[in-house]
């Protein structure tokens, strides 16, 4: 009926899982990335740090060790200049002027001592003099003028002043950088091709059970025969639609019961009603002459119409509470039964003293067992019959509302009692005056419901009593195939 | 009986397994002045149907031996022509009963009344019998239908009849001397297998009543009570 929605929900269903699942995957390499990121980070620096260690120790042993003459400046620069050939992490296609790495030596206060670097180091001098220095421990130092901080230990040496050796974090930075944007882009093809599995997967998945539900709500419908398709696997959608299978097996099996203990039922006791109206209905043609034994009989003929309409009645509405009625569908058009009906109770209805009318918009369609409807429509209007008392108005009214077929019954009379009316549609149930069997309402109820429809019976505001049959159109599907059963039998 | 002459030479095969049904049936048929063969199965039934021709066939569904319906469908697969009443005690209507019925045969759902069967055995064999020579006129008494003007008189006086209520005398018409019962008149004039528990047809016959037998004239739309309604023979 609504594969359409159904797909699209099934659908999104797919879309949704995929989504969640992949949010916790990409959610996970997160982690995992930034874990490893700060592990390498971790190893970069420690490399970094204990180079600079070894070489401030180095740089610090020649500079106490070179004689403060005027070749010391010589000497300790082309050991810093050296030194910072050897940088860890350094990339190949630099500029000449290495800015990666500065010498410094200093007193705390005073000028330079000593300067190997880029620039003059006025500006690193002044940022180191800022910062609180312990000996022999990296730390960072932001400098003005470069866009990257440096890494630098100090080392104190034996004429009082520090020597400070800086490393440059730009290529540690760009190490990581590159890692970042490494993993970005692969990361996002992981998690791409990852939901694209889990999409078509579940997508897969649900599609079975799409397959299954559609056919499922096809069995329901009328054809108990059909089984839902399996998919030949042994997972959880091949052990549903074998489960399913196998209950359908149970369920037809016990509507088979039913319908055969319903129609030996039928049998048994139509064979002897059928014999024995036959028998009176002899003697009543023979019973001319004896005018006392006539309204016996007749009264008899009449009791065993009633046993038998009762018969069939509870079997219908016993079958139909176990969604087992057969039906005999057609296209028949309830405008024209409508009609047809007014035609034939309105005047009845006028001898009883109630008006009666029709309010119709015009043909509406329904696939339906003819016969059924027909009687459960007289059913209602029977009902109405009985009960209203005279000089009331019975309303029939017919229209078509998303793609439904709507019949209501109404009258202006005393509505129904307070005591039948939580249990209308229960068999036998029926008021204190009612000289029916109980069964009409409850048969009404059971044919909207062998057609997938429904009833609802209400006391209107305005007084009397107001009933709702709703049944399912005619849709494009069941009138080409109501054409083709026409077309089969004639 | 008033069909007697009617029915004289109608040769019937009845296939019925209950002997209770089996002996009324054939009674009454018998009284109806038909020649009666009962057959109590299937395998009697063909040898029947094979030895002599009918005029038509009663067949219950349920037979001991075989289905109703594969009977019929044999029986027509031999060239047994004549129309087939169906007995039937089952719950719905088979498809394939709905068929046969296309196929101009007739069913009764069990239990049925006496005189509905007589009727429609009637029109069955009637139908059978009579080709489709459809006079312009019925005639009963001195009651007169035009058939193609809607138009009814009694005795030379134009009748005030609503088209529905023409339908309804027509039939009776077509069927005048033969009862027609409510249910019949129920499926044929209104088109309705119902059984209401009610007096819907009767006030319909009332109605049409006071309009047909008017005050002088001789009454002649009668009913039987417990079966049904009949109009005077012609």
């Amino acid at each position: 009926m609504s594969s359409k929605s159904d797909s699209k929900r099934l659908h999104s269903a797919a879309w949704r899982i995929s989504l969640w699942a992949t949010l916790a995957f990409a959610l996970g390499t997160l982690l995992v990335f930034a874990g490893l990121h700060q592990f390498v980070a971790n190893d970069i620096q420690r490399r970094s740090d204990a180079w600079l260690s070894g070489e401030v120790g180095t740089l610090g042993d020649v500079a106490e060790r070179t004689p403060k003459d005027r070749l010391y400046h010589r000497v300790v620069g082309e050991v810093a200049e050296l030194a910072s050939r050897e940088v860890p992490n350094r990339s190949r296609n630099q500029g000449k002027e290495n800015d990666s790495v500065f010498f410094l030596q200093a007193a705390p206060t005073g000028p330079a001592k000593l300067w190997v670097g880029a620039g003059d180091g006025e500006a690193n001098l002044a940022a180191i003099r800022a910062q609180k220095v312990v000996p022999d421990v990296p730390f960072h130092l932001n400098v003005k003028g470069f866009p990257k901080p440096f890494r630098v230990v100090a080392s104190p040496i034996n004429d009082g002043s520090f020597i400070y050796l800086g490393l440059s974090e730009r290529d540690e930075l760009r190490v990581l950088r590159n890692l970042r944007t490494r993993f970005l882009w692969l990361g996002l093809l992981i998690v791409l091709f990852g939901f694209g599995i889990v999409f078509y997967t579940t997508r897969r998945m649900l599609g079975h059970v799409r397959e299954i539900t559609e056919a499922a709500s096809r069995i329901g419908e009328s054809d108990l025969s059909r089984r839902v398709p399996t998919t030949g696997q042994n997972d959880e959608i091949g052990q549903l639609s074998r489960t399913l299978n196998r209950m359908l097996d149970r369920i037809e099996n016990s509507v088979h019961q039913l319908h055969t203990i319903t129609d030996s039922l039928a049998h048994d006791l139509r064979s002897p009603l059928t014999a024995i109206r036959g028998k009176l209905e002899m003697s009543l043609s023979e019973a001319g002459a004896d005018p006392e034994a006539e309204p016996m009989i007749v009264s008899a003929i009449e009791e065993l119409d009633r046993l038998t309409e009762f018969l069939n009645t509870s079997l219908d509405v016993a079958e139909a509470r176990a969604d087992a009625l057969r039906l005999t569908r057609t296209e028949i058009d309830l405008d024209e039964v409508m009609r047809v009906m007014m035609d034939l109770y309105e005047p009845c209805m006028s001898e009883h003293g109630l008006r009666m009318q029709l309010r119709s918009g015009g043909a509406v369609k329904v696939f339906a067992d003819a016969a059924l409807v027909h009687r459960a429509v007289a059913n209602l209007l029977d009902n109405e019959l009985k009960h209203l008392p005279a000089s009331c108005t019975v309303t029939i009214g017919l229209q078509a509302e998303n793609e439904a077929a709507v019949v209501t019954v109404e009258d202006d009379g005393p509505g129904f009692a307070a005591e039948v009316k939580n249990a209308m549609f229960q068999q036998r149930v029926k008021g204190r005056n009612s000289s029916g069997h109980g069964l009409g309402l409850a048969f009404v109820e059971a044919v909207a419901r062998a057609h997938g429809g429904t009833v609802m019976a209400s006391n209107r505001a305005e007084g009397g009593a107001r009933l709702v049959i709703t049944l399912p159109c005619v849709q494009e599907s069941q009138e080409r195939s109501g054409q083709a059963v026409a077309a089969e039998i004639g | 009986m008033q069909s007697m002459a009617y029915a004289l030479f109608m040769r019937l095969l009845l296939v019925e397994d209950e002997l209770e049904i089996q002996d009324f049936l054939k009674t009454s048929l018998a009284d109806e002045g038909y020649e009666v063969d009962v057959a109590g199965d299937g395998g009697t039934a063909e040898k029947f149907a094979s030895a002599k021709v009918y005029d038509a066939l009663i067949v219950d569904l349920g037979l001991p031996d075989q289905d109703g319906i594969d009977l019929i469908l044999r029986l027509r697969r031999q060239g047994v022509s004549s129309p087939v009443m169906i007995l039937s005690a089952r719950r719905s209507v088979d498809d394939r009963v709905a068929g046969l019925e296309q196929g101009g045969d007739d069913y009764l759902t069990k239990p049925f009344a006496l005189a509905e069967l007589l009727a429609r055995l009637r029109n069955l064999l009637k139908r059978n019998a009579a080709t489709s020579s459809s006079p312009m006129t019925l005639q009963v008494a001195d009651l007169e239908l035009d058939l193609l003007r809607r138009r009814a008189s009694r005795g030379g006086e134009l009748l005030n009849l609503s088209p529905q209520e023409f339908v309804l005398l027509e039939y009776l018409c077509r069927h005048a001397g033969r009862v027609v019962t409510r249910s019949m008149l129920l499926a044929e004039v209104w088109g309705m297998r119902i059984q209401p528990d009610t007096n819907v047809v009767d006030v319909h016959i009332y109605r049409l009543r006071g309009k047909v037998d008017v005050e002088g004239r001789e009454p002649l739309i009668k009913t039987l009570r417990g079966v049904g309604y009949v109009l005077k023979e012609r």
